[in-house]
């Protein structure tokens, strides 16, 4: 026992328990993704707020992916003079299949976890990236879609016109403010924690002797550091 | 060189996830955005000191001092600022109670009691006439009250804000306001008495509302002459049972105590260590009865003859015992506890208390009661432990001619304080103060109740009667303020016409010298007692649960739903189901048969803060007040063929004038032009015309 063996094996073991801590953090990144599209799901993803001067602390609409929520009920009252037609009427094949799709990606996120960095594996991000991105342009579609849609016969006939999404607008007497909410920023924090996550995978499995030869049992032999480590 | 840079940007993780916790951070806890032209507003700096010149300009030009001027900085309020406290005033012969803010004085709501409303829809054809009609008195409809002293319910002596209780003093009634949503939700009738004034005073936990009769009458007003008067007339002191789980008045377990037919006047509770004790004040213990034109004295002069008059001290808890264990009579369906019972179980016992008194105040520690002399200079302070000892010892100086023991005066009293002339009522501050207003020398006195000395006189205008201070009559005031009740205001206000306003005047009680703040003209009828409350105290709904009919709080069995409206044709008539909402009402037409029996079921499907609606349809008198969510029913008999518009009595948006309609009422036997929904079976024959086509 010299000193100098004893402080080469401490380094490699020091190494080893180093990557092993870091594909535990690969599977505590997934279930997080996982935990975060769930928790996004069931907050609101997007939010209007409409001041005029007699509603003085303003009218608030949440959008979630199940539905509306918020002063919802009001501003359809309001948006029944411009003929526009019950908001609760958009997106309801959306609504429907919303379920599904953040179940998916929810899904697409465990995997990570599972599958090891094998070269085409980033794609699994890929249906995590286009959610948010696929709410917004929805989103902005059925906007354009109701605003573009007015009844001519209603009591007050303004010009068609499409609802800021994003920032400040004005509609009638009413000036708009729209901005991402709670559900929207989960989706993007679930988005990145599978991106930190697939980097770490692909980084690790790089300097793994096993290279991905390992298919699905790594993860777990991985944790229990019944792979050998050596560093290149 | 990829590899090492990999391994760089991977080496601490941790890193990247703190980013993703920001991010989820910033999500959680997101920021509303600024409201438009918000900003700058709030916390602006304030005027510079060059604004003091033009405030002296404007002082010279309106004839301000600067006593004005902190008068006005005390009270004004600018717009959006809400008042600290609130005030509920009787609104006297308008049957109603007022309701205003302090410091700024400014009348909030009128709220309808009493006597119909038409603002509230209160009393004109909807769910509240049957709370008026619960008012009538031997079968007639009484639209109008005296209303005298409201009282907000207590909790541990202290307001809780919940409900208020008013008494009419002309017809023996008293109402229950919720104060959930100001609206009166009961009024219930004395059957027994002929007046009352000593209530409606609640008990530290609001278990009873006293009310107390004022013009002795045979029970239940049944004649017997005036010759009959100390054999058959009597005064009684009602003990009216409050449930607060409902809210309401429980009838059935309310019950009284008979009394002598002295004149009994003004009533409190107990409180702290005298609680389950009340205390009612009398005048003409003389028992005269006037007879002006036959030669003898009017009722004023007969009534003041004895140096002494009667304070009635009642263990009301024993009382209630008594009533439980059946000891009660059943007087034409009241349950009465007869003087003689009261008397021997030491429930009813007098004291002698100088001449013509007023006001009766239990002090805020619950051990003395403050007793104005009216025609005597002072007010007497009795000890209320002494007065109770003497009744456990049973030493009484006698009895009067009904058996009720009295006690020694001095024996009773911790003693008097020389307040001036015509010393009525008391009320307190926190520092041990209290303040007696003093009609006929139109002040309000302050005076110490360590030492019964008076310490301020402060002139009021003119000849105040009640008074009251911020939270003055719970077991812990707040002091500040003390408002004085003017009969009269004289020279105060501009003219309008010989019957003048009575004016409150607001007096800050904060510095070393009380001082008149604010005047209040009061133009709707003479208050009598009124109280404030904090107004942080009150929880107020703002809209109503879809479909409220609001004297049941609950969801009205024929409320209507978006999309479910309908005329139906039944075997008693027309049932309209109809709702409103900006701006139009659903069905906007309808048709009856001349001489039908109409119902109109209309619910508010509004759910909006202040969006309320009215509904009319003219020449009906038919007026409603739908606030957000509430249910209405209104049933009539369109006795006349012909066409009547309805519509919203509200402004309640760019297309309120356009929130209208048509009842139309055609001749008996025309043919129907209007479709109905549907037509019951056994229903009147029907020749409308097919619903469909459309």
């Amino acid at each position: 026992m010299t000193p100098l063996s004893t402080s080469g094996r401490s380094s490699v073991s020091k190494e080893a328990a180093h990557a092993r801590g870091q594909r535990w953090l690969v599977v505590a990144l997934a279930a997080a993704a996982v935990g975060l599209w769930l928790l996004a799901y069931l907050r609101p993803w997007w939010q209007f707020y409409l001041f005029a001067p007699q509603y003085p602390n303003g009218l608030v609409l949440d959008i979630s992916l199940t539905g509306l929520g918020g002063d919802a009920k009001e501003i359809n009252m309001l948006n029944h003079y411009i003929g526009m037609k019950g908001l609760d009427e958009a997106a309801s094949l959306e609504r429907h299949l919303a379920v599904y799709g953040v179940g998916l990606v929810a899904l697409l996120s465990a995997a990570l976890s599972l599958v090891v960095g094998r070269k085409w594996n980033w794609l699994l991000i890929v249906p995590g990236l286009l959610f948010p991105l696929g709410f917004v342009g929805d989103s902005v579609w059925w906007l354009y879609h109701f605003g573009h849609t007015l009844d001519r016969h209603a009591p007050l006939n303004i010009p068609m016109f499409t609802p800021q999404f994003l920032g400040w607008g004005k509609i009638g007497q009413f000036e708009t403010y729209a901005m991402p909410l709670q559900g929207f920023w989960l989706a993007i924090a679930a988005v990145c924690a599978m991106a930190v996550a697939m980097a770490l995978r692909y980084r690790l499995c790089r300097t793994c002797p096993l290279h991905d030869s390992c298919g699905a049992t790594c993860p777990t032999k991985l944790v229990l550091g019944t792979i050998p480590y050596r560093v290149k | 060189m990829n590899t090492q840079k990999q391994t760089r940007s991977t080496r601490h993780p941790w890193l990247l996830a703190a980013v993703v916790g920001v991010a989820l951070c910033t999500a959680l806890g997101c920021q509303p955005p600024p409201k438009p032209g918000s900003a700058p507003a709030a916390g602006a700096p304030s005027a510079n000191l060059g604004a003091s010149a033009s405030i002296k300009d404007l002082m010279a030009a309106r004839g301000l001092n600067e006593s004005d001027v902190e008068s006005a900085l005390k009270t004004y309020m600018p717009t959006g600022k809400k008042d600290d406290y609130l005030i509920f005033a009787s609104g006297g012969q308008s049957g109603q109670v007022l309701v205003l803010g302090v410091p700024s004085m400014r009348l909030l709501k009128v709220i309808g009691v009493f006597t119909p409303e038409p603002w509230q829809g209160y009393g004109y054809g909807g769910e509240s006439n049957k709370i008026i009609e619960a008012g009538k008195q031997d079968g007639r409809s009484i639209t109008w009250a005296d209303v005298h002293h409201p009282n907000l319910s207590e909790t541990n002596g202290d307001y809780d804000g919940k409900f208020l209780f008013v008494n009419d003093k002309s017809n023996g009634r008293v109402a229950v306001v919720d104060l959930e949503d100001f609206n009166t939700k009961q009024i219930v009738v004395n059957t027994l008495v002929g007046s009352d004034h000593g209530g409606a005073f609640v008990d530290p936990n609001t278990n009873y509302v006293i009310e107390t009769s004022q013009y002795p009458v045979p029970f239940g007003r049944v004649y017997a002459p005036l010759s009959e008067y100390k054999d058959k007339y009597r005064g009684l002191a009602m003990f009216w049972k409050f449930d607060r789980k409902i809210g309401r008045i429980d009838v059935r377990k309310s019950w009284a105590i008979e009394l002598p037919p002295y004149t009994q006047d003004l009533a409190d509770c107990g409180k702290l260590g005298s609680d389950g004790w009340a205390f009612v004040n009398s005048f003409n213990t003389e028992m005269a009865t006037g007879g002006t034109l036959q030669g003898k004295p009017p009722i004023e002069s007969g009534a003041s003859q004895n140096d002494m008059d009667y304070l009635h001290i009642i263990n009301w808890k024993k009382a209630e015992e008594l009533v439980n264990a059946g000891k009660a009579e059943d007087v034409l369906g009241v349950k009465v506890l007869r003087m003689n019972v009261a008397a021997a179980e030491g429930v009813l016992t007098l004291v002698g208390e100088p001449k013509s008194p007023h006001g009766a105040d239990v002090t805020p520690d619950g051990t003395r009661v403050i007793v104005g002399g009216k025609l005597d200079t002072h007010t007497t302070v009795y000890n209320i432990a002494k007065m109770r000892a003497l009744i456990d010892a049973k030493k009484y100086d006698g009895k009067d001619a009904y058996g009720i023991p009295i006690l020694n005066f001095k024996d009773s009293i911790d003693g008097q304080c020389e307040i001036g002339l015509g010393p009525l009522h008391t009320v307190f501050d926190d520092k041990g103060f209290a303040y007696t207003s003093v009609f006929l020398e139109s002040v309000v006195a302050k005076w110490s109740l360590k030492d019964l000395k008076v310490v301020e006189k402060i002139p009021v205008h003119y000849n105040i009667g009640h008074i009251m201070a911020a939270e003055g009559d719970t077991v812990s005031p707040d002091g500040k303020w003390v408002v004085a009740m003017n009969k009269m205001s004289i020279d105060r206000f501009n003219g309008v016409g010989p019957l003048y306003p009575q004016n409150f005047q607001l007096i800050d009680t904060t510095g070393e010298k009380m001082r008149v703040i604010q005047d209040a003209p009061i133009g709707i009828g003479e208050p009598h007692y009124s109280q404030m409350i904090k107004a942080d105290k009150l929880h107020t709904i703002k809209i109503y649960p879809p479909g409220t009919n609001i004297y049941t709080n609950s969801k009205d069995p024929n409320a209507v739903e978006s999309g479910k409206e309908r005329i139906e044709k039944r075997a008693d008539g027309t049932h309209v189901f109809m709702t409103a909402i900006r701006s139009h009402f659903t069905p906007d037409q309808f048709e009856v048969e001349e001489g039908e029996h109409v119902f109109i079921h209309i619910t508010s499907l509004e759910q909006s803060e202040d969006q309320t609606h009215g509904f009319t349809i003219n020449m009906h008198n038919i007026d409603l007040s739908l606030e957000p969510g509430k249910h209405e029913n209104v049933d009539f008999i369109a006795t006349k063929a012909g066409v009547y518009p309805m519509y919203c009595t509200e402004f309640c948006s760019a297309l309120h004038l356009e929130m209208a309609g048509y009842m139309l009422v055609r001749p008996k036997g025309a043919p129907a032009t209007i479709p109905v929904s549907s037509t019951a079976p056994g229903g009147p024959s029907t020749d409308q015309p097919p619903a469909a086509g459309h």
